[in-house]
């Protein structure tokens, strides 16, 4: 089953509305309490990637009996080092980002953290492509 | 694990109910559909936090209690009696006075709940110094247990494990009595309950297998009976001469008492609604370094209780001057309160911890994943049909709510008016079909009553 979402860069007012309806969705499946919070975490650091950092982007779920693959693409500055951005603690967020309570630098390890398969690409000045995926 | 004992005190009198779907539209959990002319609630997700009590404009929706009928005349019988009672009433009549005239009604003893809260305050304590994740949620309002259990399964590891204020006065008199000589055998204990949940708490409680609990009895029937004996016989003079608890305790069953006692951060949130939006935040992680969440599912917590007849912010009002009253009182003793409640903490200790709380079913399409999965596409498909400004012209409360029955074979397509045109159209249904499906939802005879007769 795949479904879609767009994501609105630096609309942080809305930041946080996909996650909650994929995790709306995923309530009515039997998987464990635990592995929803793990997705639920990572559904909504992902989404607040693109609006804290992207111009816009979108949101590919798809759900098998056995996983949930998600894939988050989106356009914007890019990441120059990916292996710097996967550091916990490392953040390019603006002041003002930091200030509203985000870019703690946390996002891209939670992800890591809270799912079975990572991959980040990125092209700088382009867009990133962040994909993962949590076995049920 | 899962939780699947589902027993309600919420319930809807068929001969009352004219299927005029107030209800439906306000539950949070979406437990409520129109079926054959009148409400019925979905056991499964229904949490006894009495929204569509308090809309029912032909009060056809009732709390079942145990009620008074069984008082057995040979046992000791204790009424439990929160503070937000005492608050029905106008500051004039002190808490002695009310206490004694529910005294009057026929019970040997009463006892005012809040008098736990001086060993909730040392629990809160001693729970905050353990390792539990965090932020702890509150146990205190089981309609927010309940609502966890069926839409935050992911959040019932997080809900505090302790017993209620008033299960740990039931066990706290329990022993008194018993010390004092009287056959615990033949000691009845009452819970006087603002609100359903309690009821439910007790008949049915989570984390533990039975209630100290006995009998619940609905506060409006107390009121009734404890208003005519005051008005009655006005008998001035019942004051307490010393303060029997810290005098915030009265204010526990609120809004922002409890919090405070919780060592860290702590936020305190009212009203269904407040609760459901802070919960969904928590469950994405989108909230951190909280220690402590009091929750409450009444707007003015406990004051706001369905079945608390007086009005919610006078009640407040009056147990913010019973707090002063009682704080005179213990500044008179040079800071002194006498609470015999806390002779037995240690006892209470050991006795007051519960079970964790597990999930409830109530969103779950399917056990198996995959038939599921299969479920949910045909959802998707559906809501491309339906014209999703969620009329409930169906009998369900929203489009989606409608293709979720559907795929659970509890209603047909055909049960949305917008659907039903496009199939007469088609003419794969005829004027008197989609008559008959209007009866099937609406009740029989429902559309005749506005042919004008």
């Amino acid at each position: 089953m795949k479904i879609k979402y767009h994501i609105e860069g630096g609309d942080f007012s809305a930041a946080g509305i996909a996650s909650s309806e994929i995790k709306k969705i995923l309530k009515q499946f039997n998987i464990s309490p635990l592995l929803l919070r793990r997705i639920a975490i990572a559904l909504y650091e992902s989404e607040m990637n693109v609006v804290a950092h992207a111009y816009r982007g979108t949101m590919h779920l798809d759900i098998q009996p056995s996983s949930i693959q998600v894939v988050v693409e989106d356009e914007g500055p890019g990441i120059g080092n990916i292996e710097k951005a996967m550091e916990e603690g490392f953040s390019t967020a603006t002041e003002e980002v930091r200030q509203m309570g985000f870019g703690a630098g946390m996002g891209l390890p939670n992800i890591k953290r809270n799912s079975d398969e990572m991959k980040l690409t990125s092209t700088p000045g382009v867009g990133t492509r962040l994909e993962f995926k949590v076995i049920f | 694990m899962k939780d699947r004992d589902y027993t309600h005190s919420i319930q809807i009198d068929p001969e009352r109910c004219i299927g005029c779907s107030h209800c439906m539209r306000v539950c949070s959990t979406r437990a409520i559909r129109i079926i054959d002319g009148y409400a019925r609630i979905q056991p499964e997700r229904c949490v006894d936090c009495g929204e569509c009590f308090r809309v029912c404009p032909q009060r056809a929706i009732y709390a079942k209690d145990d009620g008074l009928d069984n008082l057995p005349v040979e046992n000791y019988k204790i009424a439990l009696v929160p503070s937000v009672f005492i608050g029905q009433y106008p500051s004039d009549y002190s808490a002695t006075q009310v206490l004694d005239a529910v005294r009057q009604i026929g019970f040997d003893e009463v006892f005012e709940v809040e008098q736990t809260v001086d060993f909730m305050k040392e629990a809160y304590q001693s729970i905050a110094e353990g390792n539990s994740s965090r932020p702890l949620i509150s146990s205190y309002c089981p309609a927010v247990v309940r609502l966890i259990q069926v839409q935050y399964p992911s959040l019932t590891g997080q809900i505090m494990r302790l017993k209620a204020p008033h299960d740990i006065a039931a066990l706290y008199l329990r022993i008194s009595k018993e010390k004092e000589g009287v056959d615990p055998d033949k000691i009845s204990i009452y819970y006087v309950t603002p609100c359903a949940a309690k009821i439910v708490a007790a008949r049915a409680p989570v984390g533990e297998a039975k209630s100290p609990i006995d009998i619940t009895v609905n506060m409006t029937v107390i009121y009734n009976k404890t208003s005519k004996i005051l008005y009655d016989t006005k008998k001035p003079g019942l004051h307490k001469t010393f303060a029997n608890m810290s005098p915030d305790s009265v204010n526990w069953s609120l809004s922002g008492t409890e919090k405070e006692y919780f060592p860290g951060r702590s936020l305190a949130i009212d009203g269904m609604d407040n609760v459901i939006e802070f919960l969904e935040k928590l469950e994405s992680g989108q909230i951190s370094d909280i220690d402590f969440l009091e929750m409450r599912a009444c707007d003015q917590g406990c004051a706001g209780g369905i079945l608390c007849p007086a009005n919610r912010f006078l009640t407040v009002e009056r147990l913010s001057d019973r707090h002063k009253k009682l704080q005179k009182l213990k500044d008179r003793d040079n800071g002194r309160v006498v609470n015999y409640l806390m002779d037995c903490s240690k006892m209470l200790h050991e006795m007051s911890g519960v079970d964790p709380v597990y999930p409830r079913d109530g969103l779950l399409l399917d056990e198996d994943i995959e038939k599921a999965l299969i479920k949910l596409q045909r959802i998707e498909r559906l809501m491309s049909y339906f014209p999703g400004f969620d009329c409930g012209a169906c009998g369900a409360p929203s489009c989606r709510n409608l293709a979720e029955d559907i795929v659970k074979d509890k209603a047909s397509i055909s049960h949305c008016v917008f659907v039903q045109r496009v199939m007469e159209k088609n003419y794969k249904l005829s004027p008197d079909q989609a008559f008959v499906v209007i009866e099937k939802i609406w009740g029989k005879g429902r559309l005749d009553k506005y042919a004008g007769k």
